[in-house]
């Protein structure tokens, strides 16, 4: 399944840019190619000859609402610099102010970096404070399928960075659990919670320390403790992994834990939610309490039936390593 | 109630250190040469996290390439008929759907929300309870599956799915219930 929603993704995200690009191209959205009509006002007197001139680029209400088919209310006014060069003159607007759409995007597109929207301007008609002109700016296209590969290359990184920053927290808590397993701690909890935990993990034999794991790694995660939850999952998928006959091959243990994971049941809320909620927590604290027990028994209820599912069984590396042994003799 | 609620923060803030000296501390009554085995032990850090990384990339480039194709909204508006249908206002739908996708997304969503219709609204409660009540799913997929190396997931997606649905749509009616 997780093959078919990957690509789905990844097939579906390029269906989508090209369709969005496509109907950005047949809109005409941008005016690529089209010189826009504005008025510029100078404060000190209009000299051809002056490298750099501070302007007021304006653009009347219906102009702008003609040239790009929007509904914009309002007059128009930015403050920007005119630029001569060798090419002719360039119009710059100031770096990062309010743009209304589609100038924002355009701006987006065509100078990520400066942040300024520029374009190649003409001059019709001028008198020394003011210019009736046309600015050209570069074509905007594609916006969605650069978006796509830039946002690839992106969550690459993302995920790069979030799997280092997890080292610490896995170093400090796989150090303290070998204290733990060395020491005789972890066989005590499982002793205690076995009676239990067997039920939902009826694989797992007597008094292995996954078991303990297991405990740890659910009442962190009750805790509102995401950073040391992380670690002892991932420890206790460790002690699954090796009762697991196959290499690649989820076990129903496994997507008993991941279930119990997905679902978390949690007593504390997270510790994001309460920075963003700040006190209002408190009121939401019985909500989100009966809304995970209950989500938390519906995937425990969930992973059992599927596992007894026919797809699910034939797959199953338990099962699997059973009939093979029995073949054997 | 409110007794119950202090005792588990207290509670949730002393198991840590609890944990953190408890362990090597009974270590050391035990007699476990106790900083040798916690750097034994903690080199595996490393490790795990290199293996996760091929996984969590796989994960989350694709989330991140279909959320900025505007592929995401497309899948929001697509499922609003069904998600009126059950009952899930339509307000809260782009929250039900990025929730198992990404963390930091959902996140967005819950101050967007809380931006626009002010933090008392029950939207904000439902959506926060949404927040509050589930796990970035395939995040944990990722993560949990990446270190030991599992590849055939077999039934650990849909299940994680339904009982995300079932989350979402529990928030909906027991906050509904309480507040409304």
């Amino acid at each position: 399944m997780l093959n078919y929603i990957w690509a789905g993704l990844i097939i579906f995200s390029l269906v989508f840019a090209m369709v969005y690009d496509v109907r950005d191209m047949a809109n005409d959205t941008y005016r690529n190619g089209d010189p826009l009509p504005v008025v510029l006002s100078f404060p000190e007197s209009y000299d051809s000859g002056t490298r750099r001139q501070e302007v007021t680029v304006s653009l009347p209400e219906g102009v702008f609402n003609e040239h790009y088919g929007v509904d914009h209310e309002g007059d128009l006014e930015f403050q920007g610099v005119l630029l001569q060069t060798t090419d002719g003159a360039e119009l710059r607007f100031a770096q990062g102010i309010d743009l209304p759409e589609p100038l924002g995007t355009i701006r987006s597109h065509i100078s990520r970096r400066e942040n300024d929207l520029r374009g190649p301007v003409i001059i019709a008609g001028s008198d020394s404070t003011s210019a009736e002109a046309t600015v050209l700016f570069n074509k905007t296209r594609f916006l969605k399928l650069t978006a796509i590969s830039q946002a690839a290359l992106d969550f690459a990184e993302t995920a790069v960075t979030l799997a280092i920053g997890l080292i610490g927290a896995l170093a400090l808590w796989m150090g303290l659990l070998r204290i733990a397993e060395k020491s005789g701690i972890l066989y005590s909890l499982v002793r205690f919670t076995q009676p239990v935990l067997k039920k939902l993990f009826p694989e797992i034999p007597e008094d292995h320390p996954a078991f303990g794991m297991i405990v740890l790694n659910l009442t962190a995660n009750m805790l509102g403790l995401g950073n040391a939850a992380t670690p002892l999952g991932i420890k206790a998928m460790e002690e699954l992994q090796k009762l697991n006959p196959t290499e690649d091959t989820a076990t129903n243990s496994m997507v008993m834990l991941l279930a119990l994971n997905t679902a978390s049941v949690q007593i504390v809320p997270p510790v994001l939610l309460v920075a963003i909620m700040g006190l209002q927590i408190n009121q939401l604290f019985f909500s989100i309490l009966i809304v995970t027990s209950m989500s938390a028994t519906i995937a425990v209820l969930t992973a059992k039936l599927f596992s007894r599912f026919k797809k699910h069984k034939a797959t199953d590396p338990m099962r699997i390593k059973a009939g093979e042994s029995e073949e054997v003799k | 109630m409110e007794f119950i609620r202090g005792f588990i923060d207290v509670v949730s803030v002393f198991v840590l250190p609890a944990i953190i000296v408890g362990f090597p501390l009974y270590g050391l009554i035990k007699k476990v040469p106790v900083y040798e085995e916690f750097v034994e032990g903690a080199k595996e850090g490393f490790n795990v996290a290199v293996m996760i990384i091929p996984y969590l990339v796989a994960i989350l480039f694709a989330i991140g390439m279909f959320r900025a194709s505007g592929a995401l909204d497309f899948l929001i508006d697509g499922l609003r008929p069904l998600m009126t249908a059950v009952g899930i206002p339509p307000e809260i739908i782009p929250m039900a759907i990025v929730r198992p996708l990404t963390g930091s997304g959902s996140a967005a969503i819950v101050l967007d929300m809380i931006n626009e219709f002010g933090e008392d609204s029950i939207l904000v409660k439902m959506a926060a309870t949404m927040f509050g009540s589930t796990e970035t799913t395939f995040y944990v997929l990722a993560v949990y599956f990446g270190a030991v190396n599992i590849r055939k997931t077999r039934h650990a997606v849909p299940v994680g799915l339904i009982a995300d649905g079932a989350a979402m749509i529990l928030a909906v009616f027991v906050v509904r219930l309480l507040f409304g």
